[in-house]
């Protein structure tokens, strides 16, 4: 016997998904709200990658937009046997990783001094991470808006980092939220052949009786 | 002269010759405001090698070299990095060999002190 094609995703990836989904819809939310207050909207601008190497390389030739990266990438997940079935469901750990970079370029202060690019980098790294860990931990995600598919979300550690990136000419700065979030996955499973229709009829007589009657096909 | 001194009095043709040689000029700016033109090597390169890994990364590194007797003689100190922001840093500004201009704050220096050659890893900078 063997499967029918494959077509679904796993529930890893449309938790990934909506975990990027999550973070950009509340993006434009906060930056409708900044404006609603005579904020600077830009000051919460994310831009929003998945599963990217590095999102962070178009700094290196084009500052245009210099507004936070935020790249969200699935990192590894485990099973609990425990609490699965071992024909359909697998209660899966995974763990997400959301990396936010922040980019820094010193710049003159015409009073007197200068603003050092390194010291911007890195607050605006702390920005965009501060954003991220507060949109996904808010009340309004506890589920990440799947409930029924998702049992819980926890931020398991945030650290800082320098990319992989031998420059002395951009100052960029990375911060990363491993979040876990717990859901089930499921497999596919045996699809079953009719081996002969039947149609039955339940009745109920004037007396109470329960009655049935069945119809066959006979070939 | 011993050959040290010798090197160091030909660092005139080795680096400083922008004719026959790969001598480029450079702008620099002191903190004080003090600018000046002297001719050194110059580099601004889009990819580098990861010393860890040995493997090509995504990265922009500039740096320039300069002759430290042709600083001295200008009335400049030795360049140094400013970490302190109440500070102007050092300010280098070069032409790439497209002819635009690129402005940098020097956030490193390596004085060669044996040979009189003051080489500046250089920063973005907006001023």
């Amino acid at each position: 016997m063997s499967l029918q094609l494959i077509e679904k995703k796993d529930n890893v990836e449309m938790v990934r998904d909506q975990i990027a989904s999550l973070l950009a819809l509340e993006t434009d939310n906060q930056m409708l709200l900044a404006l609603s207050v005579n904020k600077n909207p830009d000051d919460w601008k994310l831009r929003l990658f998945t599963e990217r190497s590095n999102p962070w390389e178009q700094w290196l030739n084009n500052q245009a937009d210099l507004s936070p990266i935020v790249n969200v990438w699935f990192d590894s997940a485990n099973y609990e046997q425990r609490s699965s079935n071992d024909v359909e469901r697998q209660k899966t750990n995974a763990t997400f990783n959301i990396d936010c970079y922040g980019y820094g370029e010193s710049s003159d202060v015409p009073l007197g001094g200068h603003l050092p690019g390194d010291q911007q980098a890195a607050q605006t790294a702390h920005k965009a991470v501060r954003l991220v860990r507060n949109i996904l931990m808010a009340a309004e995600n506890t589920y990440l808006q799947l409930r029924g598919l998702v049992w819980s979300r926890w931020p398991q550690s945030m650290a800082l980092f320098q990319p992989q990136i031998a420059t002395t000419v951009q100052q960029i700065v990375g911060a990363r939220l491993s979040l876990e979030v717990s859901f089930n996955e499921f497999s596919p499973q045996v699809q079953s052949n009719p081996l002969e229709y039947v149609a039955i009829d339940f009745l109920r007589a004037e007396d109470g009786q329960i009655v049935f009657e069945a119809d066959y096909q006979y070939p | 002269m011993g050959l040290r001194q010798i090197a160091e009095a030909d660092l005139k043709y080795t680096l400083e010759d922008g004719v026959y040689g790969f001598g480029w000029p450079i702008e620099i700016t002191d903190p004080s405001g003090k600018q000046d033109t002297v001719v050194g090597y110059s580099n601004d390169i889009s990819q580098a090698i990861d010393p860890d890994t040995g493997l090509v990364v995504s990265g922009r590194v500039a740096s320039v070299a300069m002759r430290v007797s042709t600083l001295t003689a200008l009335g400049f100190s030795i360049p140094e990095g400013i970490a302190d922001s109440s500070k102007k840093p050092w300010v280098i500004d070069f032409l790439d060999i497209g002819g635009a201009t690129h402005k940098f704050k020097i956030a490193q220096s390596d004085n060669d002190r044996s040979l009189g050659i003051v080489l500046c890893l250089l920063e973005s900078y907006r001023g």
